[in-house]
């Protein structure tokens, strides 16, 4: 319906809207309140299938305000979503990983009480009242293998409170890939990574796309995220200011306001 | 790699042979209570009646609470409202109890559920609150209803509720204190096999995980409404069927003995001194438990070893009869467990059994910390959350 406003970069229209099957998930007119703070305003967005989308915005702009709401961990005040197609506005976050879309904390959120292994473990746990796959390991080897595509391979038997930052985050990536999601929604990876695991949790991605996953790589400025993404979303006080491949992004006057003449 | 990733069967899993020796221990304790009556009194038979009939309810409540972290304290409720409907089906409209027992089991469940769903809204200690107070709500419109219910003094001031009755050659349960006993055996086994199945099974796992964090347990597909749910129904399912067995057998049906807030506290009590989170560590608990309680409400001519209390029963200083402050003894020894051994007797025992066993210290797949103590911890830092702590 208006395509043209996705292609035309850098000059978004205020009403633009989208089709329920405009991209694997649309979020339409999304506005979430909390008393009277606006913490999301009509914001209108599409993703494509098995692209790497940053969505980035400023501290406090609504990122995680927005992938909160579409992932069920509390309904929006007003707007839609739709995944593949079908209207999932406030469906229960559960039922938003049985249809394929998986996340990550920004504030890792492990199973403190096990080890690496039992914390991705219990993500490959059906959903089932009666199910006895872990007793007689079953999922076991299945864990292990997940453990070992993150880079936890050697932390099999760690708790969580012993990993590093990378390490939990990997954790948190390893988790929620247990699910098979098509589509994964990152929040902030490589704040607090070095240089050198950046690259490698990068590397992880790409390898996620080019086994058909679609990404969400939310963040706060685009710095790592430059050569990672196809296209970018940015954000700020709620609302949509700017879309485009990265290179419009860095060059948008929009975007160079909302960070100061900042760290874009 | 290969070797430690492979398939187990049935018949390895439950191979008594190739079990580690606590289950060995375990089992063979098992095999123990069949052979109790056989060399105890009869009296002692029935107290151990009694006691697994207690151990049942504590496994119930630590099914739910020690498990999934939502604290109960109120779970005398399912026991009761398994219980009274059986025994009014019978004194009032002449069911069997056979039949009646099983349609109070009934009763609870559904009781279990309504209970459950506060918890899907509610955070931790609220929901205690909730289950704190619907039993006392219970007493209230008991009191309201003497014809139907006896109020305070329960059934048996209303008319005889009648026993199990005897089938075949066996004997009632309700008079021959051998088939009491083993009907507490069969159901106290039955329910222990059902909590350790679903325990040690994936819906264990996700129990724990509830406990541990929710909304990532969310994240990973699992809906936690509905094992939460799941649990209750269960838990109120078997606590209430024992309720309802109990007061057709041994025990009768009155609020001090169902219903009473004192004996929520009590089944409480015996899961954190047992350990919580484990069933195993229930059953022993309520077991130990309901003989020690038993003994302290007689001991007035026995004596106590580990007071050093000789002839005389008396507190000193006081003057009451050690018989009547058995819970003040209870609550006294479980302070001390909670500061000092907050895992309970049996993970503490098992601890130290494999420390010993390769002194060189394996990692502790928890972290050194074990159900009840997180169990706790997670209840405090809700509590924290809805005080307006400084967590998250």
């Amino acid at each position: 319906m208006s395509s043209e406003a996705r292609t035309d970069a850098g000059s978004v229209e205020t009403d633009r809207s989208f089709d329920p099957d405009d991209g694997l998930l649309v979020a339409e007119d999304l506005t979430k309140r909390f008393g009277g703070l606006t913490a999301v305003d009509d914001l209108s967005f599409a993703v494509r299938e098995r692209e790497i989308l940053g969505f980035i915005g400023p501290n406090g702009a609504g990122k995680s305000t927005t992938f909160n709401c579409i992932t069920g961990r509390y309904p929006p005040t007003a707007g839609e979503v739709y995944y593949r197609g079908e209207r999932v506005t406030g469906a229960p976050a559960y039922e938003m990983v049985t249809r394929g879309l998986a996340r990550t904390f920004q504030a890792f959120r492990p199973f403190e009480d096990r080890t690496v292994l039992e914390n991705v473990r219990t993500a490959l746990v059906p959903n089932e009242l009666f199910s006895t796959s872990g007793l007689r390991g079953e999922t076991r080897a299945e864990a292990i293998e997940l453990c070992d595509r993150v880079g936890l391979g050697d932390a099999l038997r760690r708790m969580p409170d012993e990993l590093s930052h990378a390490g939990m985050l990997r954790l948190e990536l390893g988790r929620a890939m247990a699910t098979e999601p098509e589509l994964l929604l990152v929040d902030e990876p490589f704040a607090g990574l070095a240089g050198s695991e950046i690259e490698q949790v990068s590397a992880l991605f790409e390898e996620l796309r080019e086994a058909g996953t679609t990404l969400i790589v939310v963040d706060h400025n685009m710095r790592g995220l430059l050569r990672l993404i196809d296209r970018a979303i940015v954000i700020s006080f709620g609302e949509l200011i700017a879309e485009g491949t990265p290179e419009e992004i860095k060059s948008d006057p929009a975007v160079q306001e909302a960070y100061l003449g900042g760290e874009v | 790699m290969a070797g430690e990733t492979e398939r187990l069967s049935w018949g390895e899993l439950l191979n008594p042979l190739t079990m580690g020796p606590i289950q060995q221990l375990g089992l063979l304790g098992v095999a123990g209570l069949f052979v109790v009556p056989v060399v105890a009194p009869p009296i002692r038979t029935i107290q151990l009646a009694g006691a697994l009939f207690f151990a049942t309810w504590v496994m119930s409540w630590d099914f739910v609470s020690g498990y999934t972290g939502e604290i109960s304290f109120g779970h005398a409720l399912f026991f009761g409202v398994g219980g009274y409907p059986s025994g009014m089906l019978n004194l009032h409209l002449g069911v069997d109890p056979w039949i009646a027992a099983p349609l109070g089991a009934l009763t609870a469940a559904i009781a279990g559920l309504l209970i459950g769903f506060p918890s899907l809204r509610v955070k931790g200690p609220y929901f205690s609150l909730i289950t704190l107070v619907a039993p006392l709500i219970v007493i209230s419109v008991f009191r309201f209803s003497p014809d139907l219910t006896g109020g305070e003094l329960g059934l048996v001031s209303v008319g005889r509720v009648e026993k199990l009755s005897a089938i075949g050659p066996i004997p009632s349960p309700g008079i021959d204190p051998f088939a009491g006993y083993y009907l507490a055996l069969a159901i106290f086994l039955l329910s222990a096999v059902v909590f350790i199945a679903i325990t040690r099974a994936d819906a264990g796992v996700v129990f724990t995980a509830i406990r541990a964090d929710e909304v990532a347990l969310a994240a990973t597909g699992k809906n936690p409404a509905k094992f939460k749910l799941f649990a209750f129904v269960v838990s109120a399912l078997v606590g209430g069927f024992a309720g309802a067995m109990y007061g057709h057998s041994i025990g009768g049906f009155s609020p001090s003995e169902l219903l009473a807030l004192v004996v929520s506290i009590e089944v409480i009590i015996a899961a954190i001194l047992g350990g919580m989170g484990t069933i195993t560590g229930a059953a022993v608990g309520g077991i130990v438990f309901h003989m020690l309680r038993v003994a302290l409400r007689n001991a007035d001519t026995v004596s106590i070893p580990f007071t050093g209390i000789e002839v005389e029963l008396v507190i000193p200083l006081l003057g009451v009869p050690l018989g009547e402050i058995y819970l003040l003894l209870f609550g006294l020894v479980t302070l001390g467990f909670l500061f000092f051994l907050p895992e309970g007797i049996v993970p503490r025992a098992g601890a130290e059994w494999r420390r010993r066993r390769s002194p060189e210290g394996e990692a502790v797949p928890d972290g050194g910390e074990t159900a009840g103590v997180l169990a706790v911890h997670a209840w405090l830092d809700e509590l924290r959350d809805l005080l307006g702590g400084d967590r998250r």
